[in-house]
């Protein structure tokens, strides 16, 4: 797990990456449940799914992440969220259409997922968050610098429209080179959300 | 709306206040800054990653502040600002999908007036020719005893391990690629180009006033900008500039000889109207 320092927002931001994940469909569904539910029961469940929960294959960096992770922040300290939490609001960020709910089908968790990113937003460091993800999370935990090993560039290239766009034409013989253009037009594409139209 | 000063600052205001002010112009601050607290914190040990952390610290970010102006009315400044700011986010990005080499975008936010761009590791064109570099001279006296003003741009180029003559040539590609993107500058001068460390990629920047056109008279207006900006910053910049458009007029291919028509045509109107006066 890591923990990026937001100073002016003074905000801590926990991520951690997870491999080899065997119950993301329960994990789903219970997320789904713990919206509904009254009472204290309600309340400790939405405690133990306050998390991001991001499909990590369509993730082609960490400064990507941290991309949605920052203008999230902003968005939420100007008073203008477009999603109910700061955690929702990060996979609205990094989707590139303004559609909430395929926002969260595409980059969200799935019964498919395998890989998986979980992100906490606190206003203090708080030391028991590793747990509560181990708590909620069948999989292994890995640095986040493996995100790139994860990520299925083909889908990236569908859901940020790249197909036939020069900048990936020119180079297309050459894959390392290609990963890294795509990655710095998802980081820009999710940096610009807010002006794109 | 004007900000008020009882309000506690905004996260932007406190960003730029722990950064540092690279560059001040008329329109613009330039400032050099890490969004989060450069290091990072691995907090976990990985089950099989344990001996190294390999953490990847954050990249600095340069921000370009659009300050209010005094002088307009607060609302319209703030739509003109917001406008500015997501105007060139914009154009940046459609030079990004078309392959055009430009900074990319790490932050907006476009009603504090802030635009944060990639930072990129290299020196501007401007002191990598001939002439741009006088005010470095003039500062470094010990420069001036055994290095000649007209050595300090070439020793600066070696450097990056890249020859004045493919400089000046991938100057041409790179705006000849903007040009068939119908992407124009608007503001092209030696400044407004910056080669990265490593010498591979020439990079375009400040995309302020650029705009989408596919219209032949705008893109020789372009060149004919960059024509002027070299006539006034480097001496004996006419075979300067020539490098570029020939590399320029190779990339365009068959659509070069109507841009080159225009930009006869430009020229002879500006000399025209530096006759009248
Ligand atoms: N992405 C970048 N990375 C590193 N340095 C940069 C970058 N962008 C700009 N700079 C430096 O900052 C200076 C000013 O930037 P820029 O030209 O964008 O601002 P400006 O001239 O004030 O803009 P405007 O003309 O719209 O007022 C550049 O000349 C360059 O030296
Ligand atoms: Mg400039």
């Amino acid at each position: 797990m890591e923990a990026y320092h937001y100073p002016q927002f003074n905000t801590v931001v926990y991520t951690a990456k997870f491999k080899d994940i065997k119950n993301a469909e329960a994990l789903r569904s219970r997320i789904v449940k713990a919206a509904s539910l009254d009472g204290a029961d309600g309340e400790a469940e939405r405690d133990a799914v306050n998390f991001a929960f991001i499909e990590a294959k369509l993730i082609t960096s960490s400064l990507h992440l941290e991309t949605a992770i920052y203008q999230a922040l902003l968005s939420e300290s100007q008073g203008s969220l477009r999603t109910k939490t700061i955690h929702s609001e990060i996979i609205w960020a990094l989707n590139p259409t303004n559609n909430i709910s395929e926002a969260i089908k595409l980059f969200g968790v799935s019964g498919r997922t395998t890989d998986l990113i979980l992100v906490h937003a606190a206003t203090s460091d708080t030391c028991d968050v590793q747990q509560k993800m181990h708590n909620i999370v069948d999989g292994r935990l890995v640095p986040m610098s493996t995100i790139p090993d994860s990520t299925n560039w083909a889908n990236v290239k569908k859901h940020y429209k790249l197909n036939g766009e020069l900048a990936l034409m020119e180079i297309a013989s050459d894959s390392d080179r290609e990963r890294t253009v795509i990655d710095n037009i998802v980081i820009s594409t999710v940096a610009m959300k807010s002006v794109m139209t | 709306m004007p900000s008020s000063s009882l309000s506690s600052p905004s996260p932007t205001q406190r960003l730029l206040g722990s950064a540092q002010l690279i560059y001040q112009g008329a329109e613009a601050k330039v400032y050099k800054v890490y969004l989060r607290d450069p290091e990072l914190q691995q907090i976990a040990k990985h089950a099989d990653h344990d001996t190294c952390s390999m953490a990847e610290d954050a990249a600095p970010v340069l921000l370009k502040y659009r300050f209010n102006k005094r002088y307009r009315h607060p609302s319209l400044d703030a739509s003109l600002t917001r406008q500015r700011v997501a105007g060139e986010a914009r154009a940046l990005m459609r030079c990004l999908r078309s392959g055009v080499n430009v900074p990319g975008i790490r932050m907006v936010d476009a009603a504090g007036g802030v635009l944060g761009l990639e930072w990129v590791d290299g020196k501007s064109v401007r002191v990598l020719l001939p002439g741009g570099s006088e005010v470095m001279v003039a500062q470094d006296s010990d420069a001036t005893d055994d290095v000649g003003p007209d050595r300090c741009e070439d020793a600066a180029l070696a450097e990056f391990g890249v020859e004045r003559d493919d400089l000046l040539s991938m100057i041409g590609v790179e705006i000849a690629k903007m040009h068939i993107a119908d992407i124009i500058h608007g503001d092209l001068t030696t400044s407004n180009m910056m080669l990265r460390r490593g010498g591979k990629d020439l990079v375009l920047i400040d995309f302020g006033l650029a705009y989408h056109s596919s219209l032949v008279e705008d893109k020789a207006v372009d060149l004919y900008v960059l024509e002027r900006a070299f006539a006034s910053t480097h001496p004996d910049a006419e075979p300067l500039f020539n490098s570029v458009l020939a590399s320029y007029a190779k990339r365009l291919g068959k659509h070069w000889s109507a841009i080159k028509k225009r930009l006869d045509d430009v020229r002879l109107r500006g000399r025209k109207r530096s006759m009248v006066g």
